[in-house]
């Protein structure tokens, strides 16, 4: 059976993008817009992994991926970073929530930097998804 | 950094024009007062990628200006993200004021931050000014940003020594109470009143006075108001015109920043109303801060 991805990003281009290679390669695309409804459909939808911009709306994907990270039953879901935002940025930006008192996360399993290869993008979400 | 237990949100509106990143780490000290999430407005006006005869819409043209922005935002938002603070951004294509409305009404934004835009004359002519339009339409505060100072300096600090303009308005009541939510960056507070010299026309020198001794009255119960949460303050009259002499205050009194109520179109016999703050919002060398009178999210 295919499995559900969910994909987090406000750029309708990048949105087409993904989920073409999700379906080119045979899983289910779930689209959110922003960190809030990406969170809402994680918790409902429960996918097999996610593909999380940083900059966005309403939530950024800073703050959605803590929210995943701490809780109990999205934790152990495969995060992919794709995004425009350094992977240096991010670390240290969840280094700055962990200092002002937040809980520590870890690292995401796999960063990608804007702009991705199709190829690039569908390699990294196999590694995780047997 | 202490933790604010509601994080209140800002909506920096830039079209790299007027205001930049400087702009921005200016009101930095927000942070103190729970200012934490900062959200990125920028509106690609329509006809810069308007239909052309013989050339359709231009779609190069809008893929062009959304990604110059994205690559400023990208950039300033990596400064903030690195601090714990959160960020969103917004690239739009339409109408700047009702693309500042409909966004602050999405992300629920607890202050507006605008650079001065001025419509050009014959538009304003017909279509009235930008900032009131804005005003008249928005029930969250705006403050029109303008971070350098005559000196050309930056100010670093607008939120430091406000001057707060009254009118005795239920609208200025709005401003001392959103005011008050700022103690934790406002160091001192300019309370002042501008009597018009219609307000002296009796005859009466017992009479001006005892207009003058109700105003210095009010003005000591605002001061007061201050005082109870920690905050310095000073108060002062003024008479003359309105606009003249709160700019002429701002000045003598080192404020910081000119804060008033906006009353919108109707109550026209309010003094810091449509002209006034349309006036300081795009005149006046000092950071000016509007507090709408139907203000729905509130600093405190």
């Amino acid at each position: 059976m295919a499995k559900k991805i969910l994909a987090v990003d406000d750029d309708p281009d990048i949105v087409i993008f993904v989920k073409t290679v999700l379906e080119e390669n045979g899983y289910i695309p779930l689209i959110a817009k922003n960190g809030e409804a990406g969170l809402a459909m994680a918790r409902k939808e429960k996918p097999a992994l996610i593909i999380l911009d940083v900059l966005m709306p309403k939530q950024s994907g800073i703050r959605m991926y803590r929210e995943i990270k701490s809780d109990a039953s999205l934790k152990d879901i495969p995060v992919v970073i794709l995004s425009g935002i350094a992977k240096r940025t991010f670390l240290r930006s969840q280094e700055a929530l962990t200092e002002f008192g937040d809980e520590s996360v870890p690292e995401p399993e796999a960063y990608i930097e804007k702009p991705a290869e199709p190829e690039e993008l569908a390699e990294v979400i196999k590694k995780f998804i047997s | 950094m202490e933790k604010d237990t509601k994080t209140k949100k800002m909506l920096f509106v830039t079209q790299f024009e007027e205001l930049w990143f400087d702009a921005l780490q200016s009101l930095m000290d927000l942070r103190k007062s729970g200012f934490n999430h900062v959200v990125f407005l920028h509106v690609i006006e329509r006809d810069k990628v308007a239909m052309r005869r013989g050339k359709g819409y231009l779609k190069d043209q809008e893929i062009k200006l959304r990604e110059m922005a994205n690559v400023r935002f990208i950039d300033w938002a990596e400064d903030l993200f690195v601090q714990g603070m959160e960020v969103g951004a917004y690239i739009v294509v339409g109408d700047i004021l009702p693309k500042i409305i409909s966004t602050a009404e999405e992300e629920g934004i607890d202050l507006i931050v605008t650079g001065r835009h001025r419509r050009p004359k014959l538009e304003e002519l017909y279509a009235g000014s930008e900032t009131l339009e804005l005003l008249r339409r928005t029930s969250t505060p705006v403050l029109v940003h303008k971070y350098m100072l005559p000196s050309g300096k930056i100010n670093e600090k607008p939120f430091e020594r406000p001057l707060l303009a009254l009118d005795w308005s239920p609208a200025s009541g709005n401003a001392v109470r959103y005011l008050l939510g700022f103690k934790d960056i406002i160091k001192k507070v300019v309370v002042i009143h501008v009597a018009g010299e219609k307000t002296f026309k009796s005859d009466s020198a017992m009479e001006i006075q005892a207009i003058r001794k109700k105003n210095r009255q009010k003005l000591e119960e605002v001061c007061d108001a201050f005082r109870d949460v920690g905050i310095d303050t000073e108060s002062h009259l003024y008479v003359g015109a309105t606009c003249e002499q709160i700019e002429k205050a701002a000045q003598e009194r080192g404020a910081t920043m000119i804060v008033g109520g906006t009353t919108g179109k109707k109550s026209l016999k309010e003094i810091f109303l449509g002209n006034t703050a349309k006036k300081l919002a795009e005149r006046s060398v000092f950071p000016t801060l509007l507090i709408p009178a139907n203000i729905k999210h509130e600093a405190s």
